[in-house]
């Protein structure tokens, strides 16, 4: 009887604890300029995949020239390359960099698409270079208050008052990081062939469309 | 022991075989066992997976993921000790309470629909904090992608598992079936995920090992801004 009475009123403090995490208000930041360029761009870019106004071919069109403005895929594309880039002939590049275009546009698309209905919350950012800031964001799914949300990230630079996003995190995996560890590694196995990746992009770009 | 005698095998069928990257020397080898790997993964994993997705409940899926996670609150509250992270461990004590009480023996994540969310921790995560180095990647036949360090944790974490030290009857059965309930709830939650990029991947194995290797630097950082390298395309 002890027991249960101390194990209840134990109860009750964690039970008064818990509620009270929730009350406590935090207080309104200010947005930095990247943090609300991110917020504005997934806005817009959730309004697109979720209009279902416009036939699935406009929205992926539609999508896609959203995502061409908001990144900078040039220079995502000559990232992936990694050291294989100053030793490939500049006509291998450019071709490359044609390939990696489609290829990136469709994969993050369809990447993306997985996510609507869903959206995501700014909750942050930090310097990283005197040009560069992440902005950290968190998955909110209206279905599953409870779940547990995603850590996405934006690595947003700032080119001359521009802003681009040059790479992006999920759960701590950067994208740009990812693709250039596969097509590295791609090449350490085909003799640094940068033409034999450029195929293999074509080809996978129109199996992902 | 189990575990150890399987991480000695790793270490053992890796010992051969350098290759150009500097994180992966033994990759010639890793290459093989990741072929073997995913094999058993094709033939076996996947499509049980597949099953266990169609013809188990969402709610019920849940709750198995939710028991697995409860089952593991001490191993991560242990670590989140030995990080020197208490009021994370003190986290991890409050949800464990409440899943196992009010959420009857962990079937409800009542913890996280009161705003107290979980967080994973594991040895391989606590020695990392600690400053031990990853070393070189690893692939272990069965278990995945993996290094020295995160190994070891394996053994650790079975170290500070409570329910390792019960004695009941039939105690490896027990511990053979949690096992395999959380590869496949694991394997099962991912599925889609994963076919995603296997499909668009040019080295399959390549993109594993960025993954993974990226995956666990994030949990050490615990969310904390990381030190990336400069920009280096121009």
């Amino acid at each position: 009887m002890q027991f249960q009475k101390s194990f209840m009123a134990g109860f009750a403090v964690v039970a008064a604890f818990v509620l009270s995490l929730g009350l406590v208000a935090r207080p309104a930041l200010a947005a930095t300029p990247a943090e609300q360029y991110i917020t504005d761009s997934v806005q817009k870019g959730m309004s697109i995949l979720n209009d279902t106004q416009i036939s699935k071919d406009q929205r992926k069109t539609e999508f896609q020239s959203f995502l061409l403005g908001l990144t900078d895929i040039q220079r995502i594309g000559l990232y992936t390359l990694g050291q294989y880039r100053r030793t490939a002939a500049p006509e291998d590049v450019t071709a490359f960099q044609a390939a990696f275009k489609e290829y990136a546009m469709a994969v993050y698309q369809s990447y993306f698409a997985k996510y609507s209905g869903q959206s995501l919350k700014v909750t942050g950012s930090y310097t990283l270079t005197a040009d560069e800031t992440v902005v950290k964001s968190v998955t909110v799914d209206p279905k599953k208050p409870g779940a547990k949300p995603f850590e996405v990230n934006f690595r947003v630079l700032n080119a001359g008052g521009r802003q681009v996003v040059v790479d992006f995190s999920v759960e701590g995996v950067w994208i740009r990081e990812l693709e250039r560890n596969d097509f590295t590694s791609y090449l350490g196995q085909h003799g640094g062939d940068v033409k034999a990746l450029t195929t293999m992009l074509k080809q996978k770009a129109a199996q992902t469309k | 022991m189990q575990k150890l005698s399987i991480l000695a095998l790793g270490l053992l069928l890796c010992g051969c075989a350098a290759g150009p990257d500097k994180n992966d020397p033994y990759e010639a080898t890793n290459r093989k066992i990741f072929a073997f790997n995913m094999a058993i993964d094709h033939l076996a994993l996947r499509p049980t997976a597949e099953r266990y997705n169609a013809y188990v409940p969402e709610s019920a899926r849940d709750g198995i993921h939710n028991v697995l996670n409860n089952l593991q609150a001490p191993v991560v509250f242990a670590n989140d000790l030995l990080q020197g992270a208490p009021s994370r461990a003190g986290e991890t004590a409050e949800r464990f309470v409440l899943n196992t009480t009010l959420g009857v023996a962990g079937l409800v994540d009542i913890a996280s629909r009161l705003g107290v969310t979980g967080h994973d921790e594991d040895f391989g995560q606590t020695l990392g904090v600690w400053g031990v180095g990853e070393g070189p990647y690893l692939m272990l036949p069965f278990l995945g992608p993996s290094n020295p360090r995160d190994a070891l944790g394996r053994a650790g974490d079975a170290a500070l598992d409570p329910t390792s030290y019960i004695r009941i009857k039939r105690h490896l059965l027990w511990s053979g079936v949690r096992l395999y309930g959380t590869v496949l709830d694991a394997r099962a939650r991912n599925i889609d995920a994963l076919d995603g990029i296997e499909r668009d991947s040019l080295d399959f194995y390549g993109t594993v090992k960025s993954l993974y290797r990226q995956h666990r630097q994030s949990e050490i950082r615990n969310g904390m801004p990381e030190i990336t390298e400069p920009d280096s395309t121009e």
